[in-house]
């Protein structure tokens, strides 16, 4: 009778502490889910930010920028003939600015994309420097994308308003 | 009978527990699924709209003054207009500005209902008195705005630019 009572109460604590194990194992699932989930958001954060400064940037940096190929200096202008070409050459640059891709897409014209390339240049509206199929965020900032343009003997200046759209791969 | 009794307090006790971790567990599900699933904003930033303001300024129209040996670009158009020149073309410059500068902003921005931004506002004043304005959309509380002054021929000219969102 004392031996069933005993063999009773042994097995009462030993549910009870599987109860306490499994109460503090969710706990602590739950606490570095969220720790690992803020640093996740963090990483992203910095992520986000640097590229965002970086799309800013990049049509002023000496790869993009107009410098004074079209008259004065211009703030977020990107020459257009400069960047058909680095398009060429652009696997030499694939990690320098630390981003999986790069576009710059015109802003007026029909919606049909045409992409740019030697032969078509420069009648098209997207041009893609970097590719990637990775998946992340895309920033974007507008800039007036120009080049040179023979009008009957003369050669003028071109500028059209487009955007510059980075992507920046996803921390996982 | 005093086993009996026992055990089926005992068993009360294990069931209240296995309820009590169960809740426990189920709103800490809820609150790891409301922790991860954040949604992402993608609010409007302000240096897109400063941005735009610059880089349509520097886009060349198709209004020449000078019999087509080279274009005006949206800055100079401005002044082009406020003097009330006509283009080789036969077009006035404010026409041309209109046309262009709504293009522009027609491939730019979209406003609508389904859409982030819902309406915009652009502005060209000279001296307080208003030269263009093009809107679109709804003008709600929420907005980021571009200003940029212009000096040109002896006036000061203002270009205002608001996003709604």
């Amino acid at each position: 009778m004392v031996n069933q009572k005993g063999q009773f109460k042994i097995q009462q604590m030993a549910f009870m502490l599987i109860a306490v194990i499994v109460f503090f194992a969710l706990v602590g699932i739950f606490v570095l889910a969220f720790r690992l989930s803020s640093i996740k958001e963090t990483a992203n954060l910095l992520e986000e930010q640097n590229a965002m400064l970086l799309v800013s940037k990049l049509s002023n940096s000496p790869e993009f920028s107009c410098e004074n190929s079209f008259g004065g200096t211009r703030v977020n202008c990107v020459d257009f003939d400069k960047v058909i070409v680095l398009k060429q050459d652009i696997s030499r640059y694939r990690n320098f600015w630390g981003v999986s891709n790069i576009e710059i897409r015109k802003a007026v014209g029909s919606g049909e994309e045409v992409l740019c390339s030697l032969s078509n240049y420069p009648n098209c509206n997207t041009l893609r420097l970097l590719e990637n199929s990775s998946q992340g965020y895309d920033y974007s900032n507008f800039i007036a994308l120009c080049w040179k343009e023979n009008n009957e003997g003369n050669i003028g200046n071109k500028c059209e308003v487009a955007k510059l759209i980075i992507r920046y791969k996803e921390k996982i | 009978m005093k086993i009996k009794g026992l055990n089926k307090r005992a068993q009360e006790e294990m069931v209240g527990f296995a309820m009590i971790i169960i809740i426990v567990a189920v709103i800490m599900l809820i609150l790891l699924g409301i922790a991860l699933n954040k949604p992402k904003t993608n609010a409007l930033q302000s240096y897109e709209v400063e941005s735009f303001v610059s880089a349509s300024l520097q886009h060349t129209t198709g209004c020449s003054t000078d019999t087509g040996r080279s274009y005006n670009d949206v800055a100079n158009l401005i002044t082009e207009c406020d003097f009330e020149q006509v283009c080789t073309d036969g077009r006035t410059a404010c026409d041309v500005l209109s046309s262009e500068l709504g293009d522009i902003l027609e491939g730019s921005w979209r406003p609508g209902q389904d859409s982030p931004i819902k309406g915009y506002v652009f502005n060209i004043t000279a001296d307080d008195n208003n030269i263009l304005s093009l809107s679109k959309g709804n003008e709600t509380s929420n907005y980021k705005a571009g200003l940029q002054p212009l000096q040109k021929k002896g006036t000061a000219y203002n270009i205002e630019f608001r996003v709604y969102y």
